[in-house]
């Protein structure tokens, strides 16, 4: 049964951790990619690291959500 | 009694933040994401709100590791203040040592010495203690580390840019990783809040508890929660000013992708583990983070005696902080006598600490713990491995000139 919550642990730890590296990676990589010299269309790779970064916030605030004994009750 | 007991457990609450801002604002400070003043006050508001999201840890240590009340085994707030003293001048000895060691394990360590040596073996609830400390303790630094690893491994993956058409690096571009580090140390600082302050509330509601104040089993006090809070803020802030003098002597060397893949890996763990009650060192959980994340990047090595040595004072911390807690309490066992004898060490060792930090002797062995498991990677860069090399022959050559 215990081995079952640290199961619980390592993969909730891991699915969390994932999610925030990949979404906020994805929001660096095109940032960087906006920022190139010969880019068609900055405005759209721009907008759509923003919103990489904003599911990202997302993503820690839902897990903060879960945890906070506040909210679930 | 019950109001010294509270008042050492919320001083060793305060050492504990003044200990750990470094684990959480070391690396946004060193690769300069925020400034100092703002980082450390940045972390000290978050553990005071971590302190007051979760009660789950304070449960387990206050209702899970010693049986009290219905077993009929009385524990007394002389075993928790014994159990206290053992914690606190543990900690001083392996502070001095430069010896890496966990206070919340020096603090599981001295209760537990000091409850079997008052009242014997079938105080202890085992299971509990195995499956909600024991085992949280071997495991969490490990998951974070592993975690930490696939992070790391999958930032620098998303990230690297190469020319599509010639094949050749571009600039990467991951200054954006900077900017996350505040948010991710921040993170940190929150997920410290929740699990150490309440390992101090979880004490201070058995001491209500064995001084029949409280009931058994029940959750720690509002005013319990709001002083645990403050006395970690308080710390947190008072510890940063001399985490940010050492700053300027250099910390290991991890980029901004690296540090905040290491951050997210540490926070969610500790998160996790708290919302589940594990009772788990903040400090042992960031540096599992710290080498994962550095065997993530490409070209290092890590180095195994290091981890090894690390890994050693980790499972020497619980047995150790159990004999002195022990002895404590043997000494309490005897009488005024004991307790005013007991009390006075401890004072001294308080006052010693105090006065030893004051003389702004500040090395990085009690400054930045987590640096420690930073050594234990090596990044093999050619250049520097070259220069090493050279250097070492170098001094071969002239220990052979001195030997002729």
């Amino acid at each position: 049964m215990k081995w079952l919550e640290l199961l619980t642990v390592g993969g909730a730890t891991l699915v969390a951790a994932v999610t925030v590296v990949v979404l906020y990676s994805l929001g660096v990589r095109l940032t960087a990619i906006a920022g190139d010299a010969e880019q068609a269309s900055p405005g759209v790779k721009r907008s759509l690291a923003y919103i990489c970064f904003g599911l990202c916030g997302v993503a820690v605030l839902f897990g903060l959500y879960l945890i906070i004994p506040y909210f679930s009750k | 009694m019950v109001a010294l007991v509270i008042a050492l457990a919320l001083f060793f609450d305060f050492t504990n933040g003044f200990h750990d801002t470094a684990n959480a604002m070391a690396t946004p400070i060193a690769t300069g994401a925020i400034k100092p003043k703002t980082a450390v006050t940045l972390a000290a508001i978050l553990n005071l709100v971590g302190a007051f999201l979760s009660t789950e840890v304070a449960k387990t240590v206050s209702g899970g590791i010693i049986r009290e009340g219905s077993d009929g085994v009385q524990i007394t707030p002389d075993i928790i203040f014994a159990g206290l003293m053992g914690a606190i001048l543990w900690n001083m000895i392996t502070w001095l040592k430069g010896l890496p060691s966990s206070s919340s394990h020096a603090l599981f360590g001295g209760l537990i010495g000091a409850a079997i040596a008052g009242i014997g073996f079938n105080s202890i609830n085992l299971e509990s203690l195995l499956q909600k400390v024991i085992l949280p303790a071997i495991f969490a630094p490990l998951i974070a580390g592993l975690v930490a690893y696939i992070c790391t491994r999958l930032a620098y993956a998303l990230t690297s840019r190469h020319d599509p058409e010639t094949g050749s690096k571009l600039t990467q571009k991951r200054g954006g990783f900077r900017t996350g580090q505040i948010f991710t140390s921040s993170l940190v600082a929150l997920a410290h809040g929740t699990n150490d302050a309440q390992k101090t509330m979880g004490i201070i509601t058995l001491v209500l508890i064995a001084a029949g104040t409280q009931d058994p089993g029940s959750g720690p006090e509002f005013w319990v929660i709001a002083a645990c809070a403050f006395a970690i803020a308080i710390g947190t802030y008072a510890g940063g000013w001399r985490i940010i003098r050492t700053m300027g002597s250099g910390l290991t060397e991890v980029k901004p992708a690296q540090g905040f893949a290491a951050e997210t890996s540490t926070a969610t763990a500790i998160l996790a583990s708290s919302h589940l009650g594990f009772a788990l060192s903040t400090t042992q959980v960031a540096s599992g983070s710290v080498i994962g994340s550095g065997m993530g990047r490409k070209g290092t090595s890590v180095r195994w005696s290091m981890v090894g040595k690390i890994a050693l004072g980790w499972l020497f911390t619980l047995p150790a902080a159990g004999i002195v807690g022990a002895l404590t309490a043997l000494l309490v066992k005897t009488g005024v006598v004991g307790v005013v004898i007991a009390a006075v060490a401890g004072t001294a060792a308080v006052l010693f600490m105090f006065f030893y930090s004051r003389k702004s002797h500040v090395g990085h062995h009690n400054a930045v713990e987590v640096e420690e498991a930073g050594q234990a990677v090596r990044f093999s860069k050619k250049k520097g491995l070259s220069r090493v090399r050279a250097k070492a022959r170098a001094t071969a050559d002239e220990q052979k000139d001195t030997q002729r």
